[in-house]
C-alpha cells in the first residue's frame, strides 16, 4: 500500500517541480527584462496634462500719487471675473500684490500713473506695464477693472490666448520648429556660379545680429556660422521661363539638399538663410520671376517652413562684387523678423513686437507648459509602444529615465503653482529644467537596446527549446496518467497474485495428492 | 556596397522614425513675406548715406568687363559694389606624369584655407562668428565637434608596381594601403574620452564621404608611438585647458571597395563642386576605371600661438595611373571587340599567317589628348582663388606637350600652363618615345613585400621581405596592426638574410614597440625601427597562431576570409618617404553555421533520454515476469481469449482424463 503511494508521490513531486518551478525558471531565465513603468500615472497625466499644475503669476501694483490700499484685492476679484468668464485648458491666474521695495524689476510691475486720460503703456526694455488714470475713474471706480482688462489683454495676452479655449482657434501652422535651447543659425550666400564675391557680414552681424542674440539669449542661444556657396542656385534656374510663380512652384523646382545634408552640427536644429543670386552665365537677365511692383527693391524673401528663409536676388552678380552693409541690413532686419516667426515666439507675422521683453518671458512660460505636454506625450508613447510589443525589452535605465522625468515634472510644477515666485530667474530656471525633463523622456524613449530585441520573435525561443520540453513534458505528464491509472491494474495484479498463490497451493495439494497416492501405491507393494 | 547602403538605410529609417514620433509635417511649403514696404523704408534710408561715404573705393561695375556682351545689363544696385581682385585661399593644380610602359600618372591637388578663428572664444559668445568661404563646412563642424586637430584620410586601391613606376607620388605622404585609412589628432582629458570623440569622428566622416569607416571599433584602433608623427610640433596647441592632451589615433579598413559614391563627397568639398576648374576632369567612371587610384583628404590646424589665431588647412589630392592604350581603345570602343587582321600588331619575325600572330609589344608612338581619357574636357579656371589653376606635365625631351584653348594649341618653356576665365582647356601629349619618361632616374629607396606563410587553419607566420637596392644604408619604421585573432609570438621574430649570411636581428632592428592584442578589443601593435644595410635584401618572418572566432564574430561571407590591413614602412633616413605594404587575406577555420542548433538539439535530446529514464525507473511499478506474462494474457485480444479458453478446456479434459485414468487405476 505504501508503495503504491509512494510512486504516486513521486510523481507529483515531479509534475509539480516541472511545473512550478521549472518551467517558470525556465521563462524567467529565458524572458526579456521589462522594468515595470508607472504607467498608470503616465496614463492619467496623458488623460489630464495639467492635473496637477495652476500656474500662477505674481503681479505687483505700484501707486505713484494716490495711495490706494485696496486696490490688489479690488483688481484681484475683476481678474478673477475676467478669467473666470474665459474657458481655460490650462488653469491659470494672476496673483495681485502692493508693491513694496524689496521687489526688484524682474517681476511684472503695473505702474499707475496720473495722468489726464485713461490708457496703458508697455515698456520695451522691462517688464512695466504702466496705466494712465484720470481722477474721473478714480471716482466711478472703474481703475481696478481697467487694470485686469490691460493685464488679461494686453500684458498677459499670450498666456490669454494660449492657455484658454477660444472659440476660434488660431490656426496651426506648421511654420514653427519644434523648440530646444540650442538653435544653429546657418547664414550662406549662393551664387549660381564660381565668379568671386564677397560680402561685409562680420561687420553687418555684429552690429545687428549679436543685440538679437543676447535679447533672445534667456530662451534660445544661437551659435552661427556664415559661408560663401559657389555653383548652387538651389536649382532656381530651372524655374527661369514663368514669370510669375507660386509658392507650389517655388517649391516644387528648390533643392535644398546640399544646404542641409552636409552639415552636422551638435546642435538638434538648424535655421538656414539663404540668399540666392542667379548665375551670370545662365541667366544673363536675371530670374524673370522675381518682379514686386509694389517696392523697387530687387529681391524677395520666402519662409521655408522648419528650415529658414530664402532672399532670392533678381539680377546676377557680376566679378568682384561685394554686398556691402547697407545691401544686408534690411535682409538682416526681415530674417529676425522671420525667426521669431520659425521659433514659435509669434504666430504671424501680423503680430507686433512691441514690448519683446514681456514677449520672451510669455513665450518662456508657454513654452514651459508646452514642454510638460511634450514630455507626458512621449512618455504616453513610451507606455503605448511597451504595450504594443509586448516583446521588447525595458531596460532599467529607462525606468531611471521615467522616475527622474517624473520627479522632475512635479518640481516644475511645484515652480509654477508657486504664487510667490514670479521673477525672470524663476521662469528660466524652470525652462531649462523642463528641456531637461524633455530630455529625460526622449532618452528613455529612444533608448537602442529597446528595439533590438524585437526582432527575436518568441516562436524561435519555443522552437529551440522545444527538443528539450517536448520530451520532458511527455514523460513526466504520462507518467503521472499512468501512475492514477494504475488502480485498476493493480486490482487485477493482486487478482493474478491471488490467483498464482492459490494454484500454486492447488499444485501443492496434488502433488501431496500424488505423493499420497504414490505412497499408497507403494504400501499396496 | 551592402554594408554601406545598410548604414544610409539606418539613418533614413531613424529619421522616418523620429519624424512620425513626434508627427512634425515637413512639408516644406513657402510663405511669402509681404511686408517688404516698410522694409524698403528701412533699407533706403540706409542705403543712401553708407553709398556716399565708400563712394571713393567703389569701382561702377560698367567698368568691368566680365559682363556678357549684347544682353542689357541690370539696373545697377547701390549697395553691391566691384571690389578688385577679390579672391580666396584655394589652389588647384594638375600633374601630369608619363610612366613606363604607357602608362600616365595624374596627380589633382587642392588646397584650401579656412578663415581665421580664435580658439578660446566660445561659439556661444553673441559677438562669435564663424566664417566660411573656400573652407568646407563640412568638415569644420566635425573637427570642431570632436576636437580634432589633424585628420588624415586616404582612400586607396590598387597596386603601385614601385620596380616599373618609380617612387610613389608625393613620396607615397597622400597615398595609403588599400582600402580606406584614417588617423588624426585629437584633443581629450584622458585616452577613453579621445577614443569616443575618435568614434564619433568615424562615424561622422562615414556620413560624409558615404564610407563604411564607422565599421571602425577599438579592435582596429592603434595609438602609434613612432610613426605618423605630425612634421610641425610647435602648431599643435591644446585649445581648452592644460590638463588635456593629444592623442594621434589611427585606424585602416583593409581593402574596402572604392567607389563613385566616396568621389561625389569629396568633389563636393570643393568650392568649385566639380563645375570649373580642373576638377571638371574628375568623372567616377574613369577615375575608379585607373589601374592604381588614390584619394586623399589632409586637414591640419594651423595656429599662431602668440595671437590667439587658428585656422585649418587642407589638402585634398586625387592621384590615378592610367594605362594610355587601354583608356583610348575603351573611349573608341566601350564593348571591347576584337581586332580586325589588318589592325592587329604581329611579330613578323615568328611564325605568322592568316591564322597564326605573335603580338608585339605596346608602340611607343603615342599622341592623344587629355580629354580622351578622362571623357571630358575642362571648363575654366576656379575664378575664386588667388591663383589661377595650373597644369604641369612632367616629360622629357621625347615629349610634346599644348595646351587646347577653345581648339587652339599653345605652349609654353616649362610645360606648365595657367587657366584664365571661362575657356575650354584640354592639353595635348605627344612622343615618339613613351619608354623614355622621368620617372627613370628616380629611386625607390626600399621595396617591401609581406606574405603568409605556413599551411593549416591552426597557425600561420607573416613574412616580410625588405630589398634596399640603393649603395646606401635605410633606416625606416616598421608600423603594424594585426587583429586579435592574429597570436602573434613575438618571440618568434627572425632574420633571415638573403644576400649576407652573417646579419644577426640585433644588428638590424633598434627599437620595438609591442602591445599586445585583447580580444575583441585590442589589435596588435608592433613598431620596430630597422636599418637595411646597402644592397641588401632581409627577411623578417613571425609566427602567429590563428584564433577560434565566436560565433557572432563571422562575417556574413565567412568563407572569403579576413583582411588583414597592410604595414607601413616609414624610411626616416637620408630622405623620408613610405611605403605599404599590400593587404592579406588570412583564411580561419570556418564552422558549419547550423552547428548550435545540432548542439541544442543533440544536449537537448540526451537530457530528455536520460532523465526518461530516472524517472521511470522511480515511478514505473516493478512486477514479476509471470504477473506481466498474467496481465499481458488478460489484457490481450479476442483471439488470444479464445485460445486460452481452448487451453482451459483442453487442460480440463486432460484432467478428466487424467481422473479417469486414476479412477480406473483404482479400480
Amino acid at each position: 500500500m505504501l508503495e503504491k503511494n509512494l510512486r504516486k508521490l513521486i510523481a507529483i513531486c515531479f509534475l509539480l517541480t516541472y511545473v512550478l518551478l521549472g518551467i517558470p525558471l525556465w521563462y524567467k531565465l529565458t524572458t526579456i527584462y521589462r522594468a515595470t513603468l508607472p504607467i498608470d500615472y503616465i496614463e492619467s497625466l496623458h488623460n489630464d496634462q495639467y492635473q496637477d499644475v495652476h500656474l500662477v503669476i505674481p503681479v505687483y501694483i505700484k501707486p505713484d500719487v494716490y495711495k490706494f490700499p485696496d486696490i490688489h484685492d479690488a483688481v484681484q476679484i475683476q481678474i478673477n471675473h475676467l478669467l473666470n468668464s474665459l474657458k481655460q485648458k490650462v488653469p491659470w491666474s494672476l496673483q495681485i500684490l502692493p508693491y513694496d521695495d524689496t521687489i526688484d524689476e524682474k517681476n511684472h510691475i503695473i505702474n499707475l500713473e496720473l495722468a489726464d486720460f485713461v490708457g496703458y503703456n508697455a515698456a520695451f526694455d522691462s517688464k512695466e506695464t504702466t496705466v494712465y488714470y484720470d481722477d474721473k475713474s478714480v471716482a466711478s471706480n472703474d481703475l481696478p477693472f481697467f487694470i485686469a482688462q490691460t493685464l488679461i489683454e494686453h500684458t498677459f495676452h499670450i498666456e490669454a490666448s494660449e492657455l484658454n479655449e477660444i472659440e476660434q482657434p488660431t490656426p496651426q501652422t506648421s511654420i514653427s520648429v519644434a523648440y530646444t535651447p540650442n538653435v544653429h543659425l546657418s547664414i550662406s550666400l549662393l551664387s549660381g556660379d564660381g565668379l568671386p564675391i564677397g560680402w561685409d557680414i562680420e561687420t553687418t552681424l555684429k552690429d545687428y545680429f549679436s543685440p538679437f542674440r543676447e535679447l533672445l539669449s534667456p530662451v534660445v542661444n544661437f551659435t552661427v556660422d556664415t559661408s560663401i556657396i559657389y555653383y548652387n542656385d538651389l536649382n532656381l534656374h530651372s524655374l527661369n521661363s514663368t514669370s510669375n510663380i507660386t509658392s507650389t512652384q517655388l517649391s516644387h523646382a528648390m533643392d535644398l539638399s546640399e544646404l542641409s545634408s552636409m552639415n552636422y552640427f551638435s546642435e538638434s536644429v538648424a535655421l538656414n538663410l539663404a540668399i540666392v543670386f542667379p548665375s551670370l552665365e545662365r541667366n544673363p537677365n536675371g530670374f524673370e520671376f522675381i518682379n514686386s511692383p509694389k517696392n523697387h527693391s530687387n529681391w524677395q524673401s520666402f519662409v521655408v517652413p522648419q528650415w529658414g528663409v530664402i532672399t532670392i536676388n533678381k539680377y546676377p552678380l557680376r566679378k568682384n562684387s561685394y554686398l556691402t552693409e547697407s545691401y544686408l541690413n534690411p535682409i538682416m532686419y526681415q530674417f529676425a523678423q522671420d525667426l521669431f516667426e520659425l521659433l514659435g515666439l509669434t504666430n504671424s507675422l501680423d503680430d507686433e513686437l512691441l514690448s519683446p521683453i514681456i514677449t520672451i518671458d510669455s513665450f518662456k512660460r508657454i513654452t514651459i507648459l508646452k514642454n510638460l505636454e511634450k514630455a507626458t506625450e512621449t512618455l504616453w508613447s513610451l507606455v503605448k509602444l511597451t504595450k504594443s510589443f509586448q516583446q521588447m525589452a525595458i531596460p532599467k535605465e529607462v525606468l531611471e529615465n521615467v522616475r527622474k522625468a517624473l520627479e522632475l515634472r512635479l518640481n516644475i510644477v511645484e515652480m509654477l503653482n508657486d504664487p510667490k515666485l514670479g521673477d525672470d530667474l524663476v521662469w528660466s530656471q524652470a525652462l531649462i529644467m523642463s528641456n531637461q525633463l524633455v530630455e529625460y523622456c526622449e532618452t528613455a524613449f529612444f533608448h537602442g537596446e529597446m528595439l533590438k530585441q524585437n526582432f527575436f520573435p518568441q516562436e524561435h525561443k519555443v522552437a529551440v527549446y522545444l527538443p528539450l520540453l517536448g520530451p520532458l513534458t511527455i514523460v513526466t505528464l504520462m507518467g503521472v496518467i499512468k501512475c492514477f491509472k494504475e488502480n485498476k491494474l493493480l486490482a487485477k495484479l493482486q487478482e493474478i497474485d491471488e490467483d498464482v498463490s492459490s494454484t500454486t497451493i492447488y499444485n501443492d495439494d496434488e502433488k501431496q495428492d500424488e505423493k499420497l497416492i504414490q505412497g499408497s501405491e507403494s504400501d499396496e507393494l | 556596397m551592402f554594408k554601406r547602403n545598410a548604414t544610409c538605410l539606418i539613418f533614413t529609417t531613424l529619421l522616418l522614425f523620429s519624424r512620425i514620433c513626434y508627427g512634425q509635417e515637413s512639408n516644406y511649403s513657402i510663405y511669402k513675406n509681404d511686408n517688404t514696404e516698410q522694409l524698403e523704408e528701412f533699407r533706403n534710408s540706409n542705403t543712401t548715406s553708407e553709398v556716399e561715404s565708400s563712394s571713393s573705393t567703389v569701382i561702377t561695375a560698367s567698368e568691368d568687363g566680365s559682363f556678357p556682351e549684347g544682353i542689357q545689363e541690370p539696373p545697377l544696385d547701390p549697395s553691391i559694389t566691384i571690389q578688385e581682385g577679390l579672391s580666396y585661399p584655394f589652389r588647384e593644380k594638375l600633374y601630369v606624369k608619363p610612366l613606363p610602359n604607357n602608362d600616365l600618372l595624374t596627380s589633382f591637388q587642392f588646397k584650401m584655407n579656412s578663415e581665421e578663428f580664435a580658439p578660446s572664444i566660445s561659439s556661444l559668445n553673441y559677438g562669435q562668428y564663424n566664417h566660411f568661404t573656400v573652407f568646407p563646412k563640412a568638415i569644420e563642424s566635425v573637427l570642431h565637434r570632436t576636437d580634432t586637430r589633424q585628420l588624415h584620410l586616404r582612400f586607396t586601391r590598387g597596386f603601385w608596381d614601385a620596380e616599373t613606376w618609380g617612387r610613389l607620388p608625393h613620396d607615397g605622404f597622400k597615398s595609403g594601403g588599400n582600402g580606406v585609412e584614417l588617423w588624426a589628432i585629437i584633443e581629450a582629458e584622458s585616452k577613453d574620452n579621445a577614443y569616443s570623440k575618435w568614434k564619433t569622428l568615424a562615424n561622422s566622416l562615414s556620413g560624409l564621404f558615404c564610407a563604411s569607416i564607422n565599421f571602425i571599433d577599438s579592435s582596429k584602433t592603434t595609438y602609434p608611438v613612432t610613426s605618423f608623427q605630425p612634421d610641425n610640433d610647435q602648431g599643435l596647441p591644446v585649445f581648452a585647458n592644460s590638463k588635456n592632451q593629444l592623442y594621434l589615433i589611427r585606424a585602416a579598413l583593409a581593402n574596402e571597395p572604392i567607389c563613385t559614391e566616396n568621389l561625389t563627397p569629396f568633389l563636393k568639398l570643393l568650392p568649385t563642386k566639380g563645375k570649373s576648374g580642373i576638377s571638371t576632369f574628375l568623372d567616377g567612371h574613369k577615375v575608379f576605371d585607373s589601374s592604381w587610384h588614390s584619394l586623399s583628404v589632409d586637414v591640419i590646424t594651423n595656429c599662431d600661438v602668440n595671437q590667439d589665431k587658428c585656422k585649418y588647412e587642407t589638402d585634398a589630392v586625387v592621384d590615378m595611373v592610367t594605362h594610355v592604350p587601354y583608356s583610348l581603345a575603351r573611349n573608341k570602343n566601350p564593348i571591347p571587340k576584337p581586332l580586325p587582321a589588318e589592325q592587329l600588331r604581329c611579330d613578323t619575325n615568328k611564325p605568322y599567317d592568316a591564322f597564326q600572330c605573335f603580338p608585339l609589344p605596346e608602340s611607343t608612338e603615342t599622341e592623344f589628348d587629355l580629354s580622351q581619357i578622362f571623357g571630358k574636357t575642362i571648363k575654366g579656371s576656379s575664378m575664386m582663388s588667388d591663383i589661377p589653376s595650373h597644369i604641369c606635365a612632367i616629360i622629357t625631351s621625347k615629349w610634346d606637350v599644348s595646351i587646347k584653348v577653345n581648339g587652339e594649341l599653345f605652349g609654353t618653356d616649362d610645360n606648365c600652363f595657367e587657366l584664365d576665365g571661362m575657356d575650354e582647356y584640354d592639353l595635348y601629349l605627344a612622343s615618339s618615345d613613351t619608354s623614355d619618361v622621368t620617372t627613370l632616374n628616380e629611386e625607390v629607396p626600399l621595396h617591401v613585400s609581406r606574405s603568409l606563410t605556413g599551411y593549416g587553419q591552426d597557425h600561420g607566420g607573416l613574412r616580410t621581405v625588405f630589398q634596399n637596392p640603393t649603395p646606401m644604408p635605410i633606416t625606416a619604421i616598421y608600423f603594424e596592426s594585426l587583429p586579435w585573432y592574429m597570436r602573434l609570438y613575438l618571440s618568434s621574430l627572425k632574420l633571415e638574410s638573403i644576400d649576407s649570411s652573417n646579419l644577426q636581428l640585433e644588428d638590424v632592428i633598434d627599437s620595438v614597440y609591442y602591445n599586445s592584442a585583447i580580444d575583441h578589443k585590442r589589435p596588435s601593435h608592433l613598431e620596430y625601427t630597422i636599418t637595411i644595410p646597402a644592397n641588401t635584401t632581409l627577411a623578417i618572418s613571425c609566427q602567429f597562431d590563428k584564433a577560434l572566432l565566436h560565433f557572432a564574430d563571422y562575417p556574413p561571407d565567412a568563407n572569403h576570409g579576413f583582411e588583414i590591413e597592410s604595414a607601413v614602412i616609414t624610411v626616416i633616413k637620408p630622405f623620408k618617404y613610405q611605403i605599404r605594404t599590400e593587404t592579406l587575406l588570412l583564411s580561419l577555420s570556418t564552422p558549419d553555421f547550423s552547428m548550435p542548433y545540432n548542439v541544442i538539439i543533440i544536449t537537448s535530446t540526451v537530457i530528455g533520454l536520460i532523465y526518461g529514464t530516472l524517472y521511470n525507473l522511480l515511478v514505473k511499478k516493478v512486477v514479476r515476469v509471470e504477473q506481466a506474462d498474467k496481465l499481458i494474457e488478460q489484457q490481450a485480444g479476442l483471439k488470444k481469449k479464445l485460445v486460452a479458453v481452448v487451453l482451459k478446456l483442453k487442460s480440463k479434459v486432460v484432467d478428466r482424463i487424467k481422473q479417469k485414468k486414476v479412477i480406473n487405476f483404482y479400480i
